[in-house]
């Protein structure tokens, strides 16, 4: 698979935002002119994915419809998959309501656009069954458009049904939840729902908890829509929501419905993607605390000596490195490594070089280090040195994936969004780790005055993303090592001078901004001195939908804007304190993107017990295990729609997720033998 | 009825004639005028897949799909729609796909239901190109989908199977003869379509390489007596190229996949000989280390699950035992370190713990094994 240039054929822009796995950008072919979104998905993060990420691009790859989102190609850049797919300027549904629910006129010209996209796919044998507002996508002039096929199905014969559990559960029909075999069907019902969604703003029984959902869909009787709507509205919501999928009618019949057939021209949609804008221009775009981002860089390239010995021949090894996040090993490694390395006589395996920085960094607060190695020591010892040395992972702000019943799928997927070091850490752990202050083996400075809180601000947003997002998309070894030395050098300047590291950037961009070729190509020309408003909001569309925007990126490149905002945000070394451990805040988040896609136990497991057959029972067992625990998760990031924390009031809506967790453990207990049906 | 409505339009045509005319129309898509009898064929493959599905309540009438059968087979059709599959529309690729399917699966009320389905037979004993051009799909960009989900659906088939794998051009034994005439103790010249696709895998792009991928794991995992004997007999070609082509690839999925399904081929007990073969060489031990130091963990966790079988391995050959020994050291340390954050993959902590007491309590001198 050979296809690293393909990515040079496009001028990659802003993000767009973060999907449910991987972050979408906007980009431009560059041969064409064409504007695309490309998705990138960080193939590391996966276990086990690569065949369904496959198989969406299969289904996504064989539709051509002005209904469906175009897919456009997909190739690798290192362990980054790159989805090309057509931009649509207008945004999701699902951001298209904040500001407001639709009207009926407007409904009833998505809905139709919705049934043609559905007869098209329904005759293609393909099964969408996610149809939600948030996969709803809009162009810039109104055309609406089917998008996120991630548990897409392809029917191979026309006849035959279906049985797994995928879906977002507010949506969901009932024969799926029940797992009776479904077909098409299935999609109708959720278009019912969608329409209610697009009217109220919201699914019916979106103030229950998801888990709960899936025992009211099947028992009550169908939701109806009630209220100042027409009757051809009620009945055309009636038509779509009837329990009997034998007599729920078809795409094609619905077209036929008087709602539908007096829909009119999806011109009138602009004025829904206007409304948006005017109501993104009025937001004061209050943003959530910015965390700190604790980073440890611990392994250096290694020296030879370290490598296999084979007979005389010496194999040739890519050195080992850590600087990136995704693949940082435990902290209690990254501890005891470093204590090796203070000790002279020991590790002739440790590498050298770096001895020096770390011994002056302990230098600088003897004290504090000592306690943090001793302590690190007596746990190691201990046995479980996990729980109270793991790191803080850094977190992303700005997040919405929480707001949205996300999508239960039958396969996890693990998002991109450089904040997953472990590949699967428990639930326990991670609660574990939320309510404890970040173990840190070697104290960066603490920042003393604004510009060191600026600097160490630049390294966690801009430069350590940055070389991390570039580390994982060079695939070429010497490359990577050399991104490998800079990761490291930066690291080291971070936690020794976040000041010097201020005025390095600061001298950088003052000094881009006088030439005027690099101001123009670097900056885009603009002033970046100039502290007031954010720019303007870009219209975001993107064929994941249930993203916002998140202009950290930018913010690399107007250091002074980044500091405007620093000010009224918690500063860096804030986190340090446990008194003000804002983290937990975004952590049923991050738990939540990172699990949104965990599901539901899935026929996966069979690929992983034919690694060992003699153990066939234990495999068994243990699947049994791994399927609890993601059901679990899955529920944990099974979320209301449309309720974020209130600030300052995060806490509580921890303890209530903390509940919930608990009670649908006890459901599970009783429930378990339902579900996952390949 | 429903034939009536497809066919009752005064033009006569029966579901007979259409291969007819398909085949009549592919001979020129690429003359002067191609388009317009691109379009043309197009027409004809979608009602012929019509047909094929039969009316959207009900079944067809299985005595004109057994005509429709035969006649796609006399016409040759399926080998001129897999040899120029790339080259069709892009609708006319997915018709070819769904016709492929049913044909392939289609058998008469009558027949014994423990022959395999007609046109099927047909290809595997008299016209086994059909599957090879079907292979050749992936050289197109277009054609690999649409020919590779035909593929994997064959592929159930143990015989259709064997004929890609033993394909080997001209040679006597090769299954270009027939299922028949393959020879299964003779070794492969490498020159057979089934050696195309490491090149496909490794240097295709990705949705190609993928699909191939996905169709090169079903070939060598689904037929449990026919692959452990291919792999015997061919096993140092066969992991000559794997370890060189696949392993080593540049490309991060083709590395990690392939590291995976060599773990799976290993631990396949059917494969039990082709495994205890592998384990003996100290080549491979070495290779496998490496991974183990890939800067990218799941290239390492995958590379775990093959290491293992060398180190479990009651009767390790002396070379792999010198190496073992050679690095007992420093795989003791770098064992205890490795994927420490799988904190909740139990059966990995305990395969990675046992490793670790095998290689100390390994004896300090090479031992020949007994057996």
């Amino acid at each position: 698979m050979t296809d690293e240039g393909v990515a040079d054929h496009y001028q990659v822009l802003e993000e767009l935002g973060r999907g449910s796995f991987g972050v979408v950008y906007k980009a431009i072919e560059k041969a064409t002119g064409e504007t695309v979104a490309i998705k990138h998905i960080d193939l590391e993060s996966s276990e086990d994915d690569i065949q369904e990420i496959q198989q969406e691009i299969s289904v996504l790859s064989t539709c051509a419809s002005s209904y469906v989102t175009q897919y456009k190609g997909s190739f690798l850049r290192g362990h980054k998959l790159w989805i090309v797919m057509e931009y649509l300027g207008g945004g999701s549904c699902l951001d298209l309501l904040k500001p407001g629910n639709f009207s009926e006129v407007h409904i009833a010209v998505i809905c139709r656009e919705l049934l043609l996209g559905l007869e098209y796919l329904h005759a293609e044998g393909k099964i969408h069954r996610d149809i939600k507002a948030a996969n709803v996508l809009l162009s810039e002039t109104g055309k609406v458009k089917l998008a996120d096929f991630g548990v897409a199905a392809q029917l191979t014969h026309m006849k035959s049904q279906r049985n797994t559990f995928v879906g977002t559960p507010f949506w969901m029909a009932p024969e799926v939840i029940q797992q009776a075999g479904y077909d098409f069907k299935a999609d109708i019902w959720s278009l019912g729902i969608t329409a209610i969604e697009f009217a109220l703003g919201e699914p019916p029984h979106a103030n229950i908890h998801p888990m709960k959902v899936l025992f009211q869909i099947p028992k009550n009787p169908p939701p109806r829509l009630e209220g100042k709507f027409s009757k051809e509205f009620k009945d055309f919501i009636a038509q779509c929501l009837v329990k009997d999928p034998d007599h729920r009618p078809s795409a094609r019949d619905l077209l036929k419905h008087r709602f539908i057939r007096s829909a009119g021209k999806v011109e009138a949609l602009q004025e829904l993607i206007n409304r948006k804008q005017m109501w993104d221009a009025k937001q004061d775009r209050v943003k959530l605390p910015v965390f700190y981002q604790e980073t440890l860089h611990n392994i250096s390239p290694k020296n030879e000596s370290d490598e296999w010995v084979f007979d005389t021949v010496r194999s040739v090894v890519v050195p080992r490195r850590g600087t990136v996040r995704s693949r940082k090993p435990s902290p209690a490694f990254v501890a005891e490594d470093a204590m090796r390395k203070l000790d002279v006589k020991d590790g002739p395996l440790q590498p050298i070089t770096p001895q020096t920085v770390k011994k002056s960094t302990v230098r600088r607060q003897p004290s504090n280090a000592y306690q943090s190695h001793a302590s690190v020591r007596r746990i190691t010892s201990n046995g479980s040195p996990r729980a109270s040395v793991s790191s803080k992972r850094p977190l992303q702000p700005d997040l919405s994936f929480g707001n949205s019943g996300s999508t239960t799928r039958l396969f996890r997927r693990v998002p991109s969004d450089h904040s997953n070091p472990e590949l699967s850490p428990t639930l326990e752990e991670f609660k574990h780790n939320e309510n404890r202050p970040p173990s840190i083996y070697q104290t960066p400075v603490e920042p003393t005055n604004k510009e060191a809180m600026i600097g160490r601000r630049l390294y966690n947003k801009a430069i350590e993303p940055s070389l991390d997002e570039l580390h994982a998309q060079t695939a070429t070894s010497s490359k990577r090592d050399a991104l490998a030395n800079l990761s490291d050098a930066f690291a080291y300047l971070n936690s020794v001078d976040p000041e010097g590291a201020y005025h390095l950037f600061r001298n950088i961009v003052t000094s881009v901004s006088q030439d005027s070729r690099l101001n123009q190509v670097i900056l885009g020309g603009q002033n970046n001195a100039q502290p007031g408003p954010p720019p303007k909001t870009p219209v975001d569309g993107t064929p994941q939908g249930t993203v916002v925007i998140n202009r950290e990126r930018r913010a690399m490149s107007s250091v002074s804007v980044s500091s405007a905002a620093s000010t009224n945000l918690p500063t860096p070394s804030s986190n340090l304190s446990p008194t003000k451990l804002l983290m937990s805040q975004e952590n049923p988040h991050l738990l939540s993107h990172r699990r949104r896609r965990s599901a539901v136990p899935s026929d996966a497991g069979s690929v992983i017990a034919a690694r060992s057959p003699e153990k066939g029972e234990r495999e068994r067992e243990r699947e049994q295990r791994d399927r609890e625990k993601e059901k679990l998760a899955a529920m944990e990031a099974l979320r209301y729609p449309g309720q974020n924390a209130v600030p300052g009031m995060e806490h509580c809506k921890q303890i209530t997720d903390l509940l919930y967790s608990r009670w649908t453990d006890g459901l599970m207990a009783r429930w378990g033998a339902a579900g996952g049906r390949g | 009825m429903a034939f009536q409505v497809l066919f009752g339009r005064g033009r006569g045509r029966s579901p007979t004639d259409l291969p007819k005319q398909a085949r009549e129309h592919i001979g020129k898509i690429e003359g002067p005028g191609g388009a317009a009898k691109a379009e043309e064929l197009a027409k004809v493959l979608s009602q012929i897949k019509q047909i094929l599905q039969g009316p959207p309540e009900g079944e067809s009438n299985p005595d004109t799909l057994l005509q429709l059968v035969t006649s796609i087979n006399d016409e040759d059709l399926l080998y001129l729609l897999a040899l120029n599959l790339h080259k069709l529309p892009f609708e006319a690729r997915k018709d070819t796909q769904v016709i492929f399917s049913y044909v392939f699966r289609f058998r008469h009320p009558t027949a014994p239901p423990k022959n395999e389905p007609h046109a099927l037979a047909h290809v595997i004993e008299k016209r086994p190109q059909v599957l090879v051009e079907l292979c050749r799909g992936y050289d197109h960009k277009e054609s690999a989908t649409p020919a590779g989900t035909v593929l994997r659906e064959v592929l159930k088939s143990e015989a259709a199977a064997a004929v890609i794998l033993y394909d080997d051009g001209d040679v006597p034994g090769s299954s270009a003869g027939g299922y028949s005439a393959i020879r299964r103790d003779r070794p492969q010249t490498g020159n057979g379509i089934f050696w195309a696709f490491f090149d496909w895998i490794d240097k295709g792009s990705f949705e190609v390489a993928a699909d191939a991928f996905t169709t090169f794991r079903e070939l060598l995992t689904k037929h449990k007596e026919l692959v452990p004997t291919y792999l015997q007999v061919n096993f140092e070609l066969f992991f000559h190229k794997y370890n060189t082509t696949l392993v080593q690839s540049s490309s991060y999925v083709t590395k990690r996949q392939s590291i995976k399904l060599l773990g799976e081929i290993l631990l396949d007990r059917s494969n039990y000989n082709v495994m205890t073969a592998y384990v003996d060489r100290g080549e491979h031990l070495k290779i496998c280390m490496n991974l183990l130091r890939d800067d990218r963990k799941m290239v390492q966790y995958e590379g775990f699950h093959v290491f293992k079988v060398f180190v479990a391995n009651p009767h390790k050959s002396v070379p792999v035992q010198k190496i073992l020994l050679m690095n007992r050291e420093k795989l003791l340390h770098f064992l205890s370190h490795f994927l420490e954050d799988r904190t909740d993959d139990e059966q990995f902590i305990d395969e990675r713990e046992f490793l670790i007491r095998q290689i100390r309590n390994m004896p300090p001198q090479p031992v020949p094994p007994l057996r």
